[in-house]
């Protein structure tokens, strides 16, 4: 690997929340004192599936000091979500195995583990679900009467017709397998109960998320306020889960009558806390000999587990990413959501897209693979431009990249030239390998291998989302004549503190410290929708772009009153022949003045969802990577050595951190093809932590070769689109398609395990005998 | 147990369960709540700090080892005068996001700079910082910032006293 080019940031380029970060002083929740703190547990289901027959506990233990909470004790059992299914504690079914019946608190962690051995539940053991299509035609009901928690089905053009007049047909099923967050800092909420007012501190990305799912919890009974403590990182995982966990928290401050932690240990969290729905794509493709794709059907099943969180969205997003990044005219998808007994499937960065990327891009591969054509060929032979529809007809009418990123990263790496070269280089060992002489390579010899992905990522909510939530933000004038934010967006590592203050110090044309946030506490700051969906760049920026337009329409207006003069606004002053104001100055003037804006979607943003027709995104942010891998063909260890990309984003606000942001996410989805693995052992995950679920760390990061293409999206801050999650969305496909080139072979699984190359090999070397 | 160890200079004397583990002892007892868990089994390298000059995962220490022993956490190390200079670097390659993790970090750098001459090749600092597990940035601004420290003459005697035996 090259060496690094250490640079300096410009001073806006800085994060805001760095410094305390780097001197540990930043207080997570799990470092807060509170006096007089217990500390919650939970009792679990060991059964994926059974009845409740009884909870009993021991008469013989002194529970005067422990305080327990069963579903009996809880004014509306059920997390509001989307189907509020699933309850805070199971009553009298279980539906997976870790499902949370019983609620501790005690003063002291000892004492509540002593006590948690004085409680017996009885189970009537069920037949259980484990597998997505046994589900669909199971009598055993998990949701509703058919087992799934949403069907959706998007069809554009003739696909009959296609199939009749194409050279061929291609098809593939892939598979994609759970994927857990593993933010470094596990799920932690603290409930502090005061008379009718309880407080909810905690790790979590959706402040608004939790207090509604706690207001209904309680039916209105008790206040309710929720604070975001700094949250060590989140993916997603906490998106819906904090809901829960608040929820038991608070359920048991308000019984104890004090505050109560509940803190998971990583082992808890790993085991029962949301993944990233595995997924079964069935894909077939019509195509003309040069590669043409002229009609597609695509079938796509989810593993929700065994409440439907939110997977009907998730799903959606799958759907609507299917197709990826190409034009194809006529289309059949159908998606479908499906329950089984294992712990509910979550949000996840990328939601939905990453399945659906990793499957298109396997079946253009496969294509590719079939013709005997360059991926690279087929890849450009169908991108979409701008101009075309997508599956729901959407008129792609700017900001349309797919072919600007491709190219870029096939320039850059000079694709065409190294796969040549590495299908050269790879030629002996490939023929030693089939022999099974192995041991006569040079020691050290790999297998080099170049591959890559196109993908795309619809920046805000689907459909019709954003018009539903109608974010809303307000700004305020300090009477130090400062700004001040107040937003429920969250920071969780991806710089949105940063990123939002900068927006409004650009808009203002002021320095970044003259912008403050309010902390985020629900009494403090407006429901602006959740920080998720890549869209708080895009859909707070503008937001904040409009507030800035009335900032300096008021404060100008208060200015001209006093001084009884008129003046224009530019780079941050109040300008008149005679006198300058800069705008901390003037805005002095208009202390305490507020302006508060809610989002809609520009008007010609239009669509149906209940056909699934229309604008499914207001716009899509664009990325494309090749990677450049080494295969060990002695241990079939892999390992992706250089990594390039490029990302239109419409607008980076923060280069630095943008650039930041695709190295992390480019890793967890380099990740997501290699490393992370999770079987199911009647329904249990088979992991404890970082040492049977792998991740990686710093000798498996690749040289990053990151470029950043600015194509404007009209309606977002400075031209801003999404992209939190975009840089997860195509890494796995990009390193699959790097194993395809090397060993001509289909690979439609992930993760991809040395263990199943080695098996390639043995297949090989057998039908050569 | 009595134990008595010195934390960041200074003298602790404490009465603790010989298997209380140094990560408790530190956040709990001393409050120096810095030092993070992010897994309990010594694998993801949150809890790093220096003990007797080497760099240990504080969550697999028990009590019972710490009688005498001198340790620094990521408090005592911040306080240092050249610490000002790495804070600085750190913030300006953009190494940090959730910063969870970061304390750790910072300890394995230092430990790293500590152990190994300079100049620096890009896999001898992965491997040296491949203890100290982060799901935000993908290691490059981090590893980064370590390679901009090999150059800063001033760093190995300003931190010489944390690793004093």
């Amino acid at each position: 690997m090259s060496d690094f080019k250490p640079h300096k940031l410009a001073t806006l380029e800085r994060r805001v929340d760095a410094a305390p970060k780097v001197r540990g002083k930043v207080r997570y929740i799990r470092d807060l004192k509170i006096p007089g703190m217990w500390f919650g547990k939970t009792i679990r289901s060991p059964h994926a599936h059974a009845h409740i027959l009884g909870i009993h506990l021991d008469p013989g233990f002194d529970w005067s000091r422990v305080v327990a909470v069963t579903a009996q004790d809880i004014p509306a059992n059920y997390v509001a979500m989307l189907e509020n299914d699933m309850p805070f504690l199971a009553e009298k079914t279980v539906k997976y195995r870790g499902e949370a019946i019983v609620l501790l608190a005690a003063e002291n962690p000892d004492l509540l583990n002593e006590a948690a051995q004085h409680i017996r539940i009885d189970y009537e053991p069920l037949p259980a679900i484990f597998d997505i299509f046994a589900s669909q035609v199971s009598f055993t009901k998990i949701f509703g009467d058919t087992n799934l928690f949403k069907e959706i089905a998007i069809s554009r053009g003739n696909v009959e017709k296609a199939r009749q007049h194409s050279d061929l047909t291609v098809e593939i099923e892939t598979k994609t397998g759970f994927q857990e967050h593993l933010y470094l800092e596990p799920q932690g909420v603290i409930a502090v109960p005061e008379g009718d007012h309880v407080t909810i501190q905690g790790s979590l990305q959706c402040p608004y998320y939790v207090k509604k799912a706690i207001d209904t919890m309680f039916a209105g009974e008790k206040r309710i306020t929720v604070i975001q403590a700094p949250t060590g990182g989140a993916f997603g995982g906490k998106e819906d889960y904090p809901s829960l966990l608040a929820g038991h928290a608070a359920l048991l401050a308000v019984k104890a009558g004090k505050p109560v932690g509940m803190f998971y240990d990583r082992e808890e969290d790993v085991q029962v806390t949301t993944k990233r729905h595995p997924s079964c794509h069935q894909d077939i493709a019509y195509v003309n000999k040069d590669g043409r794709i002229t009609g597609a059907e695509l079938t796509i099943y989810l593993d929700g587990g065994a409440y439907c969180t939110l997977s009907p969205v998730v799903l959606a997003r799958s759907a609507l990413t299917a197709l990826g990044c190409y034009y194809v005219p006529n289309i059949r998808i159908l998606a479908k959501a499906v329950a089984t007994h294992t712990v509910p499937s979550g949000a996840f960065r990328g939601f939905g897209g990453p399945q659906a990327i990793f499957a298109i891009e396997m079946l253009i591969e496969k294509i590719a693979h079939t013709l005997n054509l360059p991926p690279d060929q087929v890849r450009k032979r169908n991108l979409i431009r701008k101009g075309q529809r997508t599956a729901t007809g959407q008129l792609l009418k700017y900001s349309v990249s797919a072919r600007e990123t491709f190219q870029d990263v096939l320039k850059r790496t000079g694709y065409r030239a190294k796969y040549q070269k590495y299908q050269k280089h790879n030629e002996d060992i490939l023929k030693n390998l089939r022999k099974g002489s192995v041991s006569s390579l040079n020691p050290g010899e790999k297998l080099k291998g170049i591959g890559m992905s196109v993908s795309q990522h619809g920046a805000g909510f689907t459909g019709t989302g954003e018009n539903k939530i109608q974010g809303k933000i307000r700004v305020e004038i300090q009477p130090d004549g400062r700004v001040k934010i107040f937003s429920a967006a969250t920071e969780m590592g991806q710089g949105e503190e940063t990123t939002i203050r900068t927006i409004m110090a650009k808009a203002l044309g002021i320095e970044r410290e003259a912008v403050i946030l309010s902390d985020i506490n629900t009494d403090l700051v407006p429901d602006s929708g959740p920080t998720v969906a890549s869209r708080t760049t895009m859909i707070i920026g503008s937001l904040l772009i409009e507030a800035a337009k009335e900032l300096v329409k008021k404060v100008k207006r208060d200015l001209s009153t006093k001084q009884n003069l008129s003046f224009t606004y530019r780079n941050g002053f109040f300008h008149n022949p005679s006198e300058k104001h800069s705008f901390k100055d003037a805005a002095k003037l208009s202390a305490g003045w507020s302006v508060e804006k809610q989002y809609r979607h520009p008007p010609i943003i239009q669509f149906d969802d209940i056909h699934w027709k229309g604008d499914a995104y207001p716009v899509f942010s664009w990325a494309a990577a090749v990677t450049e891998i080494e295969v060990d063909p002695v241990t079939f260890d892999v390992r992706v050595f250089r990594y390039t990309t490029s990302h239109d984003i419409g607008k980076a606000i923060n280069r630095d951190q943008v650039v930041a942001q695709i190295q992390g996410g480019s890793l967890q989805g380099i990740g997501y093809a290699l490393y992370e693995k999770i079987r199911l052992q009647e329904g249990h995950y088979d992991i404890t932590g970082f040492t049977d679920y792998i991740i990686p760390t710093a000798t498996e990061m690749p040289e990053f070769e990151v470029n950043i293409i600015e194509n404007s999206y009209p309606y977002g801050p400075f031209g801003a689109k999404g992209l939190g999650e975009l840089p997860l969305v195509g890494a796995a496909p990009a390193v699959v398609s790097a194993l395809w080139m090397i060993f001509q072979e289909e690979f439609n699984e992930i993760p991809v395990l040395p263990e199943h190359l080695a098996k390639i090999f043995e297949k090989k070397t057998k039908k050569k005998v | 147990m009595k134990i008595q160890l010195t934390v960041n200079g200074q003298i602790v004397s404490l009465d603790v369960s010989p298997k209380k583990r140094l990560l408790d002892i530190l956040r709990d007892d001393l409050n120096l709540t810095g030092t993070k868990e992010g897994c309990g089994k010594g694998e993801c390298g949150s809890c790093t700090v220096f003990m007797d000059g080497r760099r240990v995962n504080s969550c697999l220490v028990p009590a019972l080892q710490l009688s005498g022993s001198k340790i620094w956490t990521i408090e005592g190390v911040e306080a240092l005068s050249i610490f000002q200079e790495i804070a600085e670097i750190y913030v300006n390659q953009g190494a940090v996001q959730c910063g969870f993790c970061f304390p750790g970090v910072v300890m394995s750098t230092l430990a790293f700079i500590h152990e190994e001459s300079a100049p620096y090749s890009t896999d001898q600092i992965a491997h040296g910082m491949a203890g100290n597990i982060c799901r935000c940035t993908g290691y490059t601004k981090i590893l980064e910032v370590v390679k901009v420290l090999e150059s800063n003459k001033k760093l190995q005697t300003g931190i010489e006293e944390i690793f004093k035996r």
